[in-house]
C-alpha cells in the first residue's frame, strides 16, 4: 500500500494544501528547475514520446476538475444524498471525502488500497480541525494555502499517513 | 450520517454472503468521440434523467476519463528499447459511490461501456465481457448499423435484455 499524494481543496475551488510522497526516481521534466546532479539522463531532443510533465499546480487543477465533474455526475444519477467515494484506474486509485462545509480531501494511492474514506475523515477531524481550524493565528479562509501548511499539521500528517500504512 | 456508506457496506457484505443478489441498474455505451450511442435501464435504483442529460453525462465522462489518464503521480522512466512501447495509461476503470458502482470498460478502439451495478456486485468484468461479446455479434456484425451512430438493432436489444433479466432475477 503506497500513498502517492494528498490534496485539500476549499469551498472556493482553490487547492489550499498539497503534499506528494511519491519519489520521482528520474524526473523526465525539463520545465521545472534543473536539479544539478541529473547529468545521467540524456536529452532526448525534440522528438518526445510523451508530453511534458505538468506542474504541480496544473495537476491540482486537473484533480479538482475531475472530482467536481464526477461528484456532480454521481449526484445526478444516485440522488442528492449520494456521494462519490473513490475511483480506480489501472495505475492509481483516488479517494475522496467532502465535509459538510465543502472542504474536499483527496488522496491518491496505489490500486490495491482499500477504502480510505475513514482515513480522510480522521485527517479532517484529528488533524485539520485540531491544527488548522483551532489555530488562533490561522485565518478563517485560506487563500493561497495560507495557514494550512503549519509545522504541526505537516508533521502530524506525515506521521499519520506512515502509521496508517 | 457521514458513514452511512460504510455501515451499509458492512450490511451488504453480510447479505451478499447469504443470497448473492446481483443487480445491474443500467448500461451506457459511449463512442470514441464522446457521443452517447446507447442507454438503457434494467432495474430501478438510479434516477431517471432526460435524454439530454444522458448526452451531457456521456460527454462529461469522456472528458474526465481522458483527464484521469494523465493524473498518475509516478511516471515510469522512458523505455530504452525503441521497439517496445509501454502500455498506454488506462482511465477510470471502477468508480464507487454510496449507492452504486460504475464499471467502465474501454475497448481498444475507444468505445466505452459503462455498467452501473449494486455497490457490492461481484464479477462485473465477466458481465461486461459478455455484453461486449453481444455488442460485437449483434451490433458490429449488423450490416445496417452505421459506425459511431446510435445503436438501434433489434437482435442486440432482445439478447441484451434477455441476458440481464436472467442476471437480475437470480
Amino acid at each position: 500500500m503506497v500513498v502517492y499524494s494528498f490534496y485539500i481543496f476549499d469551498r472556493h475551488t482553490e487547492c489550499i494544501y498539497s503534499r506528494l510522497w511519491a519519489r520521482q526516481d528520474r524526473p523526465i521534466s525539463t520545465s521545472s528547475t534543473t536539479s544539478g546532479g541529473n547529468t545521467l539522463v540524456p536529452d532526448l531532443g525534440p522528438a518526445r514520446a510523451r508530453p511534458a510533465r505538468l506542474s504541480a499546480q496544473d495537476d491540482a487543477k486537473l484533480i479538482f476538475g475531475t472530482i467536481f465533474s464526477l461528484r456532480n455526475m454521481v449526484r445526478k444519477l444516485g440522488g442528492p444524498d449520494d456521494s462519490f467515494i473513490s475511483f480506480r484506474t489501472g495505475q492509481y486509485k483516488l479517494h475522496y471525502y467532502e465535509t459538510p462545509t465543502s472542504i474536499k480531501f483527496v488522496m491518491l494511492t496505489d490500486t490495491q488500497t482499500l477504502n480510505m474514506r475513514n482515513v480522510l475523515h480522521q485527517i479532517y477531524v484529528n488533524l485539520y480541525v485540531e491544527f488548522v481550524v483551532k489555530n488562533p493565528l490561522s485565518p478563517v479562509e485560506h487563500p493561497g494555502g495560507e495557514g494550512v501548511a503549519n509545522e504541526l499539521f505537516e508533521l502530524a500528517l506525515d506521521q499519520f499517513v506512515k502509521g496508517v500504512l | 450520517m457521514v458513514f452511512a456508506g460504510a455501515e451499509r457496506k458492512a450490511e451488504g457484505g453480510r447479505e451478499g454472503g447469504l443470497q448473492e443478489r446481483e443487480v445491474v441498474y443500467a448500461l451506457i455505451i459511449i463512442n470514441k468521440a464522446g457521443g452517447l450511442i446507447y442507454q438503457r435501464d434494467f432495474a430501478d435504483g438510479l434516477n431517471k434523467l432526460s435524454i439530454n442529460d444522458y448526452l451531457v453525462l456521456a460527454g462529461t465522462f469522456h472528458g474526465v476519463h481522458a483527464i484521469t489518464t494523465r493524473l498518475h503521480p509516478l511516471h515510469p522512466p522512458p523505455s530504452l528499447d525503441p521497439n517496445t512501447r509501454p502500455d498506454p495509461p488506462s482511465g477510470i476503470e471502477v468508480l464507487e459511490t454510496e449507492n452504486f458502482r460504475l464499471q467502465c470498460f474501454s475497448t481498444l478502439t475507444g468505445t466505452k461501456f459503462l455498467l452501473f451495478t449494486e455497490p457490492q456486485q461481484p464479477n462485473v468484468d465477466k458481465i461486461v465481457g459478455k455484453i461486449y461479446e453481444l455488442y460485437s455479434d449483434y451490433v458490429m456484425k449488423n450490416p445496417f448499423y452505421q459506425l459511431e451512430m446510435p445503436v438501434r438493432c433489434e437482435g442486440w436489444e432482445r439478447r441484451l435484455v434477455g441476458y440481464l433479466r436472467v442476471l437480475n432475477s437470480r
